[in-house]
């Protein structure tokens, strides 16, 4: 078959790889950011904090990509599909960098872990690592347009979902005194921030089911979740 | 069958109390608004000669609906739109087979007269041609002189036609004019003033803007929207964009035969045929 809008295509190819690339950047992002929580390594927090001017760029350079392509080739069908979707998912991406960021500022006030944080810092360290496996996961999924990889996104979440109620309930017994309970919220902060950023990659297998389907649905729906189980 | 696709058309007409005029032999007839009617495709084909150009095609345009039909250059798209009113059989060794109708009236029926067809099924083509020699009211008022619907209200009815296809603004003090001296969107809006001066319940367009500029072209396309109020409108179109902008549902034809027909928005973000999704997205060879 000749593709009598090569350009065009060749452009859009490439949107889609800075958005993918800069989804990649996003797993060193948050691995590194688990990593200065762990080893209360501030030198570390401040790299991720300085990288994430180099995501923001990846983010503004698609976005005028984007609205380029839209301006100047109509993109139709399947590649408006497709336009629409890495224009979604570069915002989701670069959300899940900021999360990181957050994450990383939490680093300096953080201080020694008190007594009893072993159990906590073990089940950060879990759903960090199920965390950047999500990320890994959509991008394959959206490379591979594979709608089974991005639909079990949903369930590879729930695991972060857990995790994370149980670690504020661990958090909030975790001492009476005041650093301990300043750790306490602050582990509870980097808990739900891990919990948004798996959050925003089941997002981003909604787009890729969009693509894929030409359907656009919530694989999730917040609003109407069970209560007693639902995130924090 | 109505009376309209069978009797001769030169008739003396008279006004309703209501003021419209219609044809009637011997005293005023109630008369229904104005209304689109649907136009029916079954199993319609087309040949040139031997070669068939239309394949089985069923679909239908729906009244007060603009539908675009797409497709690459030969795919059969000018002659299916010049079935509907009858101009395909004038090419010599041409025919069709299949259904046409207008409402429940069959426009192949025997008995059926090709120019009270023509009268119902208004067509404008890809070239503005207003009669060279006519002024811009005699353009207008042609159709409406063929027909003998001519009268004491022929000035009004130019004006109304003119005003429909949102001309007479530019035109009103110059209806003396030659209609081949207004611009080429100006033209094209006057072979739409003449074809909608004859009130037909379909109007066929055939590439209407692609000899024109973008501005004309957007002032016609805003026209299609005026007029789709009043009539079915059918538009083939090389420019999917235009297609994208103006119709509510598209059909897509290739080699003949129609590949897809559906909502103008499924058509461009969700096409059901993967030739559909190749073709208005350019990779198609």
């Amino acid at each position: 078959m000749s593709d009598t809008r090569r350009d065009f295509h060749d452009q859009l190819q490439e949107l889609e790889e800075a958005t993918l690339s800069t989804l990649e950047l996003t797993s060193g992002a948050l691995d590194q950011a688990i990593e200065a929580v762990l080893n209360r390594d501030g030198e570390l927090a401040v790299m991720v904090i300085d990288n994430d001017d180099r995501i923001d760029g990846r983010y503004l350079d698609v976005h005028q990509g984007v609205l380029s392509l839209l301006a100047r080739q109509a993109p139709v069908a399947s590649d408006l599909r497709l336009v629409a979707a890495v224009l979604h998912t570069i915002r989701h991406v670069e959300r899940i960098g900021d999360l990181c960021v957050n994450i990383a500022k939490l680093v300096p006030l953080m201080g020694e872990p008190p007594d009893g944080a072993d159990e906590i810092i073990a089940k950060l360290l879990a759903a960090g690592n199920q965390a950047r496996d999500q990320i890994r996961q959509a991008g394959v999924a959206f490379r591979q347009r594979n709608l089974n990889l991005a639909e079990n996104l949903v369930s590879e979440d729930d695991v972060i979902d857990r995790l994370n109620r149980l670690v504020f309930r661990e958090a909030v017994e975790i001492g009476s005194d005041e650093h301990a309970r300043q750790w306490g919220a602050h582990v509870m902060l980097i808990a739900r921030y891990i919990e948004r950023i798996g959050d925003n990659t089941v997002d981003i297998g909604e787009q890729i089911a969009f693509v894929v389907s030409g359907q656009f649905r919530e694989f999730t729906d917040a609003s109407h979740s069970d209560v007693a189980n639902s995130e924090l | 069958m109505t009376p309209g696709l069978k009797e001769p058309m030169a008739r003396p007409t008279t006004t309703t109390p209501g003021g419209r005029m219609r044809e009637s032999k011997m005293k005023p007839v109630p008369v229904p608004e104005h209304r689109a009617r649907s136009v029916k495709l079954e199993h319609l084909s087309a040949f040139y000669g031997d070669h068939p150009a239309v394949r089985g095609v069923t679909l239908e345009f729906r009244p007060n609906d603009v539908t675009a039909i797409i497709g690459p250059s030969g795919c059969g798209k000018s002659t299916l739109v010049r079935c509907v009113n009858r101009m395909h059989e004038e090419i010599p060794g041409s025919r069709v087979e299949g259904t046409v109708t207008l409402d429940d009236e069959d426009i192949y029926a025997p008995g059926a007269d090709p120019v009270a067809v023509r009268a119902a099924v208004g067509m404008v083509f890809q070239k503005a041609n207003p009669f060279p020699t006519m002024s811009v009211f005699d353009n207008v008022a042609a159709g409406l002189r063929l027909t003998g619907r001519k009268g004491r209200d022929l000035g009004a009815r130019v004006e109304s036609a003119l005003r429909s296809a949102g001309l007479w603004d530019e035109v009103k003090d110059g209806l003396g004019r030659a209609g081949s001296a207004l611009s080429g969107g100006q033209q094209q809006r006057l072979c739409i003033a003449r074809a909608i001066a004859v009130e037909p319940e379909v109007i066929l367009m055939d590439e209407p803007c692609s000899a024109l500029d973008p501005q004309a072209t957007l002032r016609i396309e805003e026209l299609i929207g005026d007029l789709k109020g009043r009539y079915t409108i059918a538009i083939v179109t090389h420019n999917m964009q235009q297609a994208a902008r103006v119709a509510d549902s598209t059909a897509f034809m290739l080699n003949g035969e129609l590949v897809e027909f559906a909502p103008t928005d499924k058509i461009f973000t969700n096409p059901g045929d993967k030739r559909t999704e190749d073709y208005v997205t350019g990779r198609f060879g």
